[in-house]
């Protein structure tokens, strides 16, 4: 047994289809998380964010309006965001290893593939709590940093800032 | 050694969550994960009802596209069959996340200024459609293998003769 607490936790729930959104709850709710909030969008999530201020969220990529990278985007960067540090884990069905970069230079800390699983859903839970990434500020990024070891010696391009150009630039 | 080529701020803050929920031996907690599983064993009555309201709105995103090809409905689109694809293993239906993925891989990897063909979208929803309809849950199912691999090779074809 290792004696986590998740009563203690308050976690959020983005995403766009109530049956996710229902099994998602299902199982944080038998983990023992007793505070869970649920957002149908991105916008909704903003401002249950704001209200709220949760320790974790757990969050769609695709959805009507505000994607789910979107609303990370804002989370980071915003300056209203009431926890630009808030562990993001990305749950989607988008598998590819392009898509799992993206999250990644967007500022999520986990990435779970649809389908959930309970073992999974477990691991990244703890990777929030156990393995915490340091965070990283540039003129172009801000989040986790993308390397989990090494980064305090990287001396290589930096290839976020770039990155955010091209962004800036489509 | 190569330069930095800007400031690089790098910190670790302060680790509040374990602070929070404590957990001195770390690792999973196996107790909270058999509940988990018991709780979700708890659901599978209702997968029928949530695979078929999903499939309906795949049903309802086909039609609104048939009609007004345009970005928003084209994007609605993806998302009906994005969302089946990573929900229907788990309501069972791995041979609907199947074809709903080849769906999503049409729609997401055409360039938008390429419109997406309204009958091979209507092929793999047909297909959707009757496996739900009969039920097929195996994925050995030699009919329904053969219908996904033509699915997949069409695809394949439209995307490399588009990009």
């Amino acid at each position: 047994m290792s004696g986590y607490r998740f009563d203690r936790l308050k976690i959020l729930v983005v995403d766009d289809n109530i049956h996710m959104r229902k099994l998602v709850t299902t199982i944080l709710q038998a983990f023992g998380v007793v505070q869970i909030y649920e957002a149908d969008s991105g916008d909704r999530a903003w401002t249950v964010l704001r209200e709220s201020n949760p320790d974790v969220i757990v969050l769609d990529w695709v959805m009507e309006g505000m994607s789910g990278i979107e609303l990370v985007n804002m989370i980071r960067a915003n300056p209203a965001s009431p926890n630009p540090f808030v562990p993001v884990i990305m749950l989607t069905g988008h598998t590819s290893f392009e898509h799992v970069r993206e999250a990644r230079d967007a500022g999520i800390n986990e990435f779970i593939a649809k389908p959930v699983s309970v073992k999974t859903m477990m691991s990244r839970l703890v990777a929030v709590i156990e393995n915490p990434r340091p965070y990283v500020r540039t003129s172009g990024y801000f989040g986790p940093c993308r390397r989990r070891r090494g980064a305090e010696d990287y001396r290589g391009p930096e290839r976020r800032a770039e990155n955010a150009k091209q962004q800036a630039a489509e | 050694m190569a330069q930095r080529q800007q400031p690089i701020e790098l910190f670790m803050p302060p680790n509040m969550l374990k602070a929070k929920v404590g957990g001195g031996l770390g690792g999973a907690d196996m107790a909270a994960m058999k509940r988990a599983e018991a709780a979700m064993d708890g659901l599978k009555g209702e997968f029928a009802d949530w695979i078929a309201d999903d499939v309906k709105k795949l049903i309802e995103a086909r039609a609104r596209y048939a009609k007004t090809q345009d970005a928003d409905s084209r994007a609605a689109l993806l998302r009906a069959a994005h969302d089946i694809k990573g929900q229907a293993p788990t309501f069972n239906y791995p041979l609907i996340a199947r074809v709903a993925g080849s769906l999503s891989r049409m729609i997401g990897e055409l360039p938008p200024h390429t419109a997406v063909p309204v009958a091979l979208v209507d092929a793999h929803v047909n297909a959707i459609q009757v496996i739900h309809k009969m039920a097929l849950q195996d994925t050995n199912d030699k009919t329904a293998q053969a219908l996904c691999a033509e699915l997949d090779a069409r695809v394949d074809d439209l995307l490399k003769a588009k990009k």
